[in-house]
């Protein structure tokens, strides 16, 4: 069996300003075998935004996507499965809604995404910057310590699922 | 052979006089007094109103049974509005996921909202028990403060994501999201706008009446009575055309191109925005990521409202409608023409084109029957199209996101197709996946 892998999902703001659309994805994740394990609402802080967001600085649509995210609460998920990243990824869709929408109309961004800024969701790229961006908004999660003590329960599959937070807690007992 | 007698009272009377008989024979004006007998038609003013879509916001307004919500997701082929056959429905207005309409009445219930309110672009409704909190499935009434109770009327009504904006003949009431500063008011960070009582006003800019209002999904555009345009809320792309890139919160006037011209309609969906001054020119300035205008040095977005030199060989053009990735414009000889990228109607497939393409007349019903069928106006949703012909036909196209296109089916469809709503349309209000059509009954 291979290693649970850890990725970073946000669901942006004009999604939260839905909540059919919320817990149509919320669904979505939950029916493709993804575990959450830490999940918590926040609305970014431009310092935040920008540190998040700093690899497109130089792209013309920096501004918009930084003004974007500030504008209201998002959804911050870690999920977890095999394969979590790209499977995450392939939920997700194509970046560009516009265009998402034609290639891949049963796609997250296809489905419930508005306009190439607004997306409805992010996803890390790679096992690498999903820990760069979970040690970013998640401080106080300890990745290595998560690996030790939570993942078997993950793996087993021994856990409760607290549908009020959305997130699932292992069966210590 | 008759007698000459009997040959003279045929000439003189008629002949069913003649062959009763009567003692006295009918007056003929008696005849007109006569009551004629009355066949009952609609009143010239009577509205219907047909909405399809998403369903599960509430924003088609119609309640569906406890045990139907669970699956009736979307609305697939128009239905006739239940609350609009109550009340005198004059103006409604669509926004991403709500509805607003406006009611003529001399009381201060003229406004009624229902769909998604998480952002009180609806207005403070109560806690009711056993609802939710975010969202109506009913029209409920939005009480605003008219100077003039009786006399206040609702022109025009706009929603864009999170926001909404009512004109009225007393100026222009804004309600809901302000975190770009949509509705023309300071941003207050931090700023709650679930359960807000808030609602802006504005009654003039610089002095001038507000004729025209459009409404993007995150940002505003008034058109005051001397043609010149003002804006406000979310620059990211220029779509405030405002020659720069940030949030503005207080309207301010439009410079670039159109400084000096006399601009009659403005439209705009998403972050793209087109304007049409009263001699047939347009005019676009925003987001431009699919070719909605082709720049000479690339780039994708424009702050300063330019001339549209590729409509030039259009002919005089009647109307204008901004999508979220492309445009369409019809001309006065009723030929509609889109541009941009998207299922544009032209094709069998997703298209893209930085010049007006016409779409066939044949395809909007020109036929040997109906030669002179012609597109009065259009109208665009986010990825969706529509057109409105003389005939009060109704032809829709486009991405069928939630089955907004009201056809029956959930595919997409390539090219117009008419659909089949009970009236002759007068109007289509575009959300961003529902629709509500404003018909007059055809007797």
């Amino acid at each position: 069996m291979l290693p649970l892998e850890l990725t970073l999902a946000i669901i942006k703001p004009h999604v939260i300003n839905n909540p059919i659309s919320l817990s149509a994805i919320r669904n979505v994740i939950l029916t493709s075998n993804f575990k959450i394990v830490r999940s918590k609402r926040l609305t970014f802080t431009n310092e935040i935004a920008e540190t998040f967001y700093k690899e497109h600085k130089e792209k013309f649509f920096y501004n918009r996507l930084v003004t974007f995210m500030t504008s209201g609460p998002s959804d911050l998920y870690i999920l977890t499965r095999e394969n979590a990243v790209q499977e995450w990824r392939r939920l997700m869709g194509p970046t560009k809604v516009f265009k998402a929408q034609y290639e891949q109309p049963e796609s997250i961004r296809g489905m419930y995404g508005l306009s190439d800024t607004r997306n409805a969701s992010h996803g890390s790229d790679s096992t690498m910057s999903a820990t760069k961006e979970i040690t970013l908004l998640f401080p106080e999660f300890d990745i290595p310590k998560w690996y030790k003590t939570e993942e078997p329960y993950f793996r087993s599959g021994s856990l409760t699922f607290l549908n009020k937070d959305f997130i699932h807690k292992p069966n210590y007992y | 052979m008759l007698s000459k007698r009997i040959v003279f009272r045929l000439l003189k009377y008629n002949i069913r006089e003649f062959s009763v008989k009567r003692k006295f024979p009918i007056n003929p004006e008696s005849e007109k007094q006569l009551p004629v007998f009355d066949y009952t038609i609609s009143r010239t003013t009577y509205n219907r109103i047909y909405v399809w879509g998403c369903a599960s916001t509430g924003a088609l307004g119609i309640l569906y049974k406890h045990n139907e919500i669970e699956y009736k997701t979307s609305q697939r082929r128009p239905k006739r509005s239940t609350f609009a056959e109550q009340h005198d429905v004059t103006t409604v207005g669509c926004g991403y996921g709500f509805t607003l309409f406006g009611v003529n009445s001399s009381t201060n219930v003229k406004l009624f909202g229902t769909g998604l309110n998480t952002d009180s672009q609806l207005g403070y409704h109560e806690v009711r028990n056993g609802k939710p909190l975010e969202v109506l499935f009913l029209p409920q009434p939005i009480i605003l403060q008219y100077k003039n109770v009786e006399k206040a009327k609702i022109i025009k009504i706009r929603g864009g994501r999170a926001h909404s904006l009512v004109l009225t003949n007393e100026g222009v009431y804004l309600l809901g999201n302000n975190i770009y500063g949509q509705c023309g008011r300071q941003i207050i960070p931090d700023e709650s706008y679930q359960m807000s009582r808030y609602i802006h006003h504005i009654e003039k800019v610089d002095g001038k009446e507000i004729k025209d209002i459009a409404c993007g999904q995150d940002h505003s555009i008034l058109v005051t009575q001397d043609g010149s345009v003002y804006s406000c809320g979310w620059g990211a792309d220029g779509q405030t055309g405002l020659g720069h890139y940030n949030s503005e919160s207080e309207f301010t006037k439009v410079q670039g191109d159109i400084a000096s011209e006399n601009i009659v309609k403005v439209a705009t969906t998403a972050d793209f925005v087109l304007a049409l001054n009263d001699k047939g020119d347009v005019f676009g300035w925003g987001n431009t990521e699919y070719a909605q205008i082709s720049t000479k040095d690339g780039s994708q977005q424009i702050c300063n409202p330019i001339y549209l030199e590729m409509c030039k060989n259009v002919g005089k053009i009647r109307d204008i409608a901004a999508g979220g990735s492309f445009c369409m414009i019809v001309n006065d000889k009723g030929e509609v023409f889109v541009w941009g990228y998207g299922l544009l109607g032209v094709g069998p497939s997703v298209q893209s084109t930085p010049v007006p393409v016409q779409i066939p007349s044949t395809l909007f019903g020109v036929n040997d029957f109906q030669p002179d069928t012609v597109v009065k106006s259009v109208h665009c949703g986010m990825n969706h199209l529509c057109a409105i012909t003389n005939y009060g036909d109704l032809y829709m196209w486009g991405r069928n996101k939630h089955n907004c296109l009201g056809l029956g089916d959930d595919k997409d469809q390539t090219f117009p197709l008419r659909v089949s709503v009970g009236g002759l349309v007068t109007d289509v209000v575009c959300g961003v996946d529902h629709n509500v059509v404003m018909c007059k009954p055809y007797i």
